[in-house]
């Protein structure tokens, strides 16, 4: 062999070395092949939660994607009321479960979960079975119900909302994933995704008392963006919304939406809503004001969504 | 020879298996407690009078006839209280200064029939503020919640601190938020007076000031078992009478007074000669020697005194009590009064303001009033909805009273009961002035009283209230974000009135078999 051809052989041995296999690795051992790139967006209906989480996250590339090795992670469900899961005032318990068990699975170093509730926290934790859940699988669920537990942050692209005090647990996490459950809201029109970081801030009285809907969008442009959104539409609160009475306001839709992508997940949510009540989008100002901030697009023509029936 | 006296230890261990849960009781600001500690609050004189629970007044009655004023050194928490408050003065000191530093003095009748009477009488014409200044139990509960609980708490807190930089949050931060000025000074008061009267006197409370005392003293006087002392044996040392915290034995009569004596037996264990004894001693009164006689008569003159005194202030007091309910009656701001009292005036009598109800609420909804709704309900509770509102389904305020001030038969009478209802200012509210969403108190109302409809010609929805459905719990108003006058607020029911409970409305089956985008 010449010299040439040595040099020329082993410059191509390295290079072949440093290529990442993950691609093929992930494709041999699900037996499936990535045609397309992945959805940006998908959609599972007709399953239990775990069961649609498994099939969401699967067809977005696995979790791993997302949360790393050795990442502190945090989950934030909306355990706003002291309400049990069937009534759908919050997310829902098993879908928390599993998410908690996936993120530890991937090897996340903790997996913590929290809201800041309107109802008595401790309540509102063991009503929704959130703290049970995360519990059994081996989540640390933390108070959010004291000032101490939030830090301030900048947020120079807020329009109105220029700073806000937010939970600890997010301003120290590596990763973190918004998880809302969808319903009707009586301030917001809508409470999903982007609603749903209220959760995270201490001081909600400057929301309503300056313009709820431009605050709402506001808050999402905090630099810290979820890695993803998972929408819990098991149960949907149609009516008498954030709160809710009892079971005639909710609807059985055993669906589930997952994106980063937070205005669009808003759209697609809406569009589901609107199969069960009338809800018009210029209602739910939040939305073209996430726009506005190019923190998604409304069009869901652009976005690449995989819809999967179970 | 000394025979070993178990009595005194077996006081002693009653009474902290009586005081330290009852303590804990208070304390606990995690729900931790078990609910039977409750039960330990039912038995106590005052709340058991007030709630009428007669087998309590049999069960006490039979107790003071039997064994005397046991109740006063094993059941009262403030009782025992002031014997542990002794007990850290006496650290370090000699016995002279320290537990053996009393001397005999004579009972002050007129004061302490006087005061019971006029306590239990002002009660019966519907004031009970005497009887709130005065009940032993509801001063401990005072002192325990406002002085105690804090103290707690910011221990949990520190703690917590800790914890949480190891990620365990077992332990959380709270806040103290129900302390009120008024609560806090009347518990830091009533304390200060315990400490002052036990340095200088001992149980000089409850032999003077305290209703309760005076009442169990007119049973104790004819108690089967009493501390006697063995006139024969008795070398007349006085080491007994030294070691009196009721400074109720005369060494030179040989006399133990037992309407003042609390059953404590410090002096049965400090008799070096085995002369004075706790036992079976029915119509054990004082010797009739000629030293006595004059004493007796001075009793009998006493209690005519009292009598007088009390009869020529009967006409002052009723006076006082009906324009006392006259006066709060027509008040302009009438306290949101607690589900389960049902009227103001009701509760005003019953509650004597222990608060234990505050110490509960796991809302922390519920303040001792200062001086505001006037001194018919000092130091009584209400809703305040500044910053936290009541939980629907929560009864545990009454679930704990034990004057049965409050009374709820269940969670199907508390969603039911109308405390007050919203008010809806609208030209305050958000959704007018200033045109953007906002409906913080829609969210938070649990029967939807409180709706979001349209508003103009916009997208935009404000609240309107249907007063039928709203049971006062302040939701609504806790959260309104419009200051410094909020755009909802609920105003009192003096007397509560009952709404029907939301309809049921039927179940749709609802069922989309598209994503619908």
């Amino acid at each position: 062999m010449k010299r040439r051809d040595f040099l020329k052989t082993s410059v191509v041995a390295g290079a072949a070395l440093s290529i990442n296999f993950e691609g093929l690795q992930a494709a041999l051992s699900s037996n499936t092949m990535t045609v397309q790139q992945a959805p940006e967006m998908v959609a599972v209906m007709g399953g239990e939660p775990a069961a649609m989480l498994d099939k969401a996250l699967e067809a977005l590339g696995g979790i791993d994607k997302y949360i790393k090795k050795g990442q502190k992670v945090v989950i934030k469900p909306n355990i706003g009321w002291d309400r049990s899961p069937e009534l759908a005032g919050n997310t829902n318990p098993e879908l928390i479960k599993a998410l908690v068990k996936k993120c530890l699975d991937a090897g996340a170093q903790k997996v913590t979960v929290f809201d800041h509730t309107c109802d008595n926290w401790q309540k509102c934790y063991e009503s929704s079975g959130i703290a049970t859940a995360t519990k059994e699988a081996g989540g640390i669920i933390m108070p959010a119900n004291e000032e101490k537990y939030f830090k301030k942050v900048a947020l120079p692209n807020g329009v109105i909302l220029k700073s806000a005090m937010i939970h600890e647990s997010l301003i120290e996490a590596d990763a973190w994933i918004n998880v809302p459950i969808l319903k009707n809201h009586g301030g917001a029109k809508l409470s999903c995704a982007m609603k749903n970081y209220m959760g995270i801030v201490w001081d909600r009285r400057f929301f309503h008392q300056n313009d709820l809907q431009q605050c709402i969008a506001d808050i999402c442009t905090w630099e810290k963006k979820p890695v993803l959104n998972i929408v819990d539409a098991y149960r949907m609160m149609h009516q008498n919304g954030p709160q809710g009475k009892s079971l005639a306001d909710v609807a059985t839709i055993k669906s589930l939406i997952v994106s980063p992508n937070i205005v669009a997940i808003d759209t697609a949510a809406l569009g589901m809503f609107n199969q069960v009540k009338k809800l018009d989008m210029d209602a739910v100002g939040h939305l073209s004001k996430g726009e506005a901030h190019k923190l998604g697009s409304t069009d869901l023509k652009k976005i690449n969504i995989k819809r999967i029936k179970i | 020879m000394k025979r070993t006296n178990y009595l005194k230890g077996l006081r002693v261990i009653l009474a902290i298996l009586f005081f330290v849960p009852i303590l804990l009781y208070f304390v606990d600001f995690r729900g931790l407690a078990p609910d039977m500690f409750n039960k330990l609050l039912h038995i106590q004189i005052v709340p058991a009078l007030i709630s009428g629970t007669i087998a309590i007044w049999i069960f006490q009655f039979l107790l003071a006839l039997l064994f005397g004023r046991i109740y006063c050194s094993v059941i009262c928490p403030a009782g025992i209280l002031q014997d542990i408050i002794n007990r850290i003065f006496c650290i370090g000191k000699k016995k002279k200064k320290g537990s053996s530093r009393f001397v005999y003095h004579k009972p002050h009748n007129i004061l302490r029939y006087g005061l019971m009477a006029v306590t239990f009488l002002l009660f019966i014409w519907g004031s009970s503020e005497l009887l709130l200044a005065l009940d032993p139990y509801s001063n401990f509960g005072r002192i325990a919640t406002n002085l105690f609980r804090p103290v707690a708490i910011w221990g949990n807190n520190l703690l917590a601190e800790i914890l949480a930089k190891v990620d365990n949050y077992t332990l959380f931060h709270m806040s103290v938020q129900t302390v009120t000025t008024g609560a806090g000074i009347a518990a830091g008061l009533a304390l200060l007076v315990f400490i002052g009267m036990v340095l200088f006197r001992g149980r000089l409370f409850c032999n003077t000031l305290c209703p309760v005392g005076a009442l169990l003293s007119l049973v104790s006087r004819y108690s089967l078992f009493r501390v006697v002392i063995d006139k024969d044996k008795c070398i007349g040392c006085g080491l007994c009478e030294k070691t009196c915290k009721a400074e109720a034995i005369s060494t030179k009569e040989f006399h133990v007074d037992s309407s003042r004596c609390v059953d404590c037996f410090n002096c049965v264990s400090s008799c070096k000669k085995d002369s004075i004894h706790y036992r079976f001693a029915p119509f054990n009164r004082k010797a009739k020697t000629k030293e006595v006689i004059e004493p007796a008569a001075h009793s009998r003159r006493q209690f005519l005194a009292t009598g007088t005194i009390v009869a020529s202030s009967l006409p002052l007091m009723s006076i006082y009590a009906r324009r006392n309910r006259q006066r709060h009656g027509n008040g302009n701001t009438n306290p949101i009064t607690p589900p389960g009292s049902h009227n103001l005036e009701q509760f005003k009598d019953k509650c004597t303001g222990c608060h234990i109800c505050v110490a509960k609420c796991p809302s922390q909804v519920l303040y001792p009033a200062g001086m505001e709704f006037g001194f018919g309900y000092f130091l009584k509770p209400h809703m305040s909805y500044i910053n936290s509102y009541c939980n629907y389904e929560c009864t545990i305020c009454a679930d704990v009273c034990p004057n049965h001030a409050l009374d709820l038969k269940g969670v199907e009478e508390k969603v039911t009961t109308q405390v007050g209802v919203a008010e809806f200012f609208i030209n305050r509210c958000i959704v007018k002035t200033e045109n953007t969403d906002c409906g913080a108190c829609s969210e938070h109302c649990p029967t939807q009283a409180v709706h979001m409809v349209p508003y103009k010609d916009t997208t935009l929805t404000i609240p309107q209230v249907e007063p039928q459905l709203c049971i006062g719990c302040g939701g609504c108003e806790s959260i309104c974000p419009v200051r410094p006058k909020r755009a909802i607020i609920v105003k009192a029911n003096t007397e509560h009135a009952y709404v029907e409970k939301p309809k049921e409305e039927e179940v749709l089956d609802i069922v989309i078999d598209d994503f619908g985008f």
